[in-house]
């Protein structure tokens, strides 16, 4: 188990190692969030429309499209010089491949995440004064569900013609339990509504993210393999 | 005695296009087999199943003696290769390179293997330069370290010499010499007739997926490994 996790961090490592290296996809998405939020904060009337109405929806639809931007390149690195080919040859478990590809990007998008909530709290100076815990909670399943998806289909797309003007055709009808459970629970913390009212969205969305990332490790070796 | 490397009917199939047509062959330990043919002959998909990166339409590999099946993860260690491609992160360090891939083959000890396979293949001194500023020349004998990090005993050659210059060229045929140690076995794909049959023990040439000739190297010179390689090729329908 431990020689499995080691396996697992290694990949990850490796493409933490290089992100944080060039910072390629982290300035793309940071970028892309800052502009985002510029494009709400110019585009809405906020006599019309309370920010904070509407919270939950801008910070998951921000998630998405960046999520979308960053991910879909998940496997270029690897498409550089052969190095898949030299992964592939190597011993490890296709499926322990797969979940350090998870984690790097789950971590990457972790971070735009942060960087969104401060962001849009700051154009649209919008309050919180829910659960953090649940909040907390609410992002890093949603987070984890759709970069079990992005990953797997960012491996099929990869090496298609189409590439990653494919994924979101792919991907967008697979996405709609974590985008449905999510803006729900986030919008009812943003509403400052008790947990209880939070804990069955919550509950869907990890079992969400939980089935999405085991079937996706399993589905994994028929994407990869040739 | 076990065979270090056996391929039996290996078949691969793309569509209706078969790439590599009942391909067998058996070497023994210390053996360096040299595949030349034309391009599209099916040699890099040979070596690609020979690896394990790629399923076999039909027919088997064995490793010494262990099934070397796509699924299966172990026999991996036993297998090294290097490419065209360097298979390597241009972003990463050589040594950063051969720490990740170390810890793909679960290797332990890479604060001192890393240097001992950098110091086989002469590139002590670099170990801290990012791949992507590396000459092309630099980068193979990387993958070269890359591809025996591990210590494995069959090592497949994909066109190791594409894109180098006649001084690296020697260079990199000098660390293959280092491969006959009569411990490894060897396969190596290339177009060049030369450097494959100076290295060679077996010398097969494949055409339209099929090995079309195979002969000793110690029967062929120079001359004779040319008039052999065209009338074969010339020959096959």
């Amino acid at each position: 188990m431990r020689t499995y996790i080691g396996l697992v961090w290694a990949v990850a490592r490796k493409d933490l190692l290089v992100e944080f290296r060039t910072f390629e996809r982290l300035t793309s998405m940071g970028a892309f969030v800052v502009l985002i939020g510029v494009l709400f904060y110019f585009s809405m009337n906020t006599a019309v429309v309370r920010p904070q109405d509407i919270a939950a929806a801008l910070i998951w639809m921000t998630i998405i499209f960046v999520g979308m931007l960053g991910m879909g390149g998940t496997f270029r690195l690897e498409e550089q010089d052969g190095a898949l080919t030299g992964i592939l040859q190597s011993p490890i478990p296709l499926d322990a491949l797969y979940l350090g590809k998870v984690l790097s990007n789950f971590i990457l998008l972790s971070v735009m995440v942060a960087l969104i909530l401060v962001v849009f709290t700051a154009f649209f100076r919008l309050q919180f004064s829910g659960n953090p815990y649940a909040l907390f909670g609410v992002l890093a399943c949603g987070v984890l569900g759709f970069v079990s998806l992005t990953t797997l289909f960012s491996a099929m797309t990869a090496r298609s013609s189409m590439g990653e003007s494919l994924l979101p055709v792919l991907i967008f009808p697979l996405l709609f339990p974590v985008i449905r459970f999510g803006t729900t629970a986030t919008d009812r913390l943003f509403a400052a509504r008790p947990f209880e009212e939070v804990r069955g969205d919550l509950s869907l969305l990890a079992a969400f993210a939980i089935i999405f990332t085991f079937a996706c490790a399993w589905l994994f070796r028929f994407v990869i393999e040739e | 005695m076990t065979c270090g490397l056996e391929a039996a009917g290996l078949v691969r199939d793309f569509g209706g296009v078969r790439a590599v047509d009942g391909v067998s062959f058996q070497l023994q330990p210390g053996e360096l087999l040299a595949v030349f043919g034309p391009n599209g002959a099916g040699k890099t998909t040979l070596l690609r199943m020979l690896a394990g990166v790629m399923r076999p339409t039909a027919g088997h590999v064995r490793v010494a003696g262990e099934a070397a099946d796509v699924a299966g993860r172990e026999w991996r260690h036993r297998v090294g290769i290097v490419s065209h491609q360097s298979l390597l992160y241009g972003q990463l360090t050589m040594a950063e390179n051969l720490f990740f891939y170390g810890r793909l083959f679960g290797l332990t000890d890479l604060k001192t293997r890393i240097p001992e396979r950098l110091a086989e293949v002469g590139l002590s001194d670099r170990a801290q330069t990012p791949v992507r500023d590396l000459s092309r020349g630099l980068k193979q004998r990387v993958a070269l370290a890359r591809a025996l990090l591990h210590d494995p005993e069959v090592v497949l050659l994909d066109e190791p010499y594409t894109g180098l210059d006649p001084h690296a060229s020697a260079v990199l045929r000098e660390q293959l010499t280092l491969l006959k140690d009569g411990r490894r076995t060897v396969v190596l794909v290339t177009h060049n007739l030369k450097q494959g049959l100076e290295l060679a023990d077996l010398v097969a040439i494949q055409v339209q997926g099929r090995f079309a000739s195979v002969a000793n190297a110690a029967d062929l010179d120079q001359a004779g490994v040319e008039a052999w390689y065209h009338a074969t090729v010339e020959a096959s329908p």
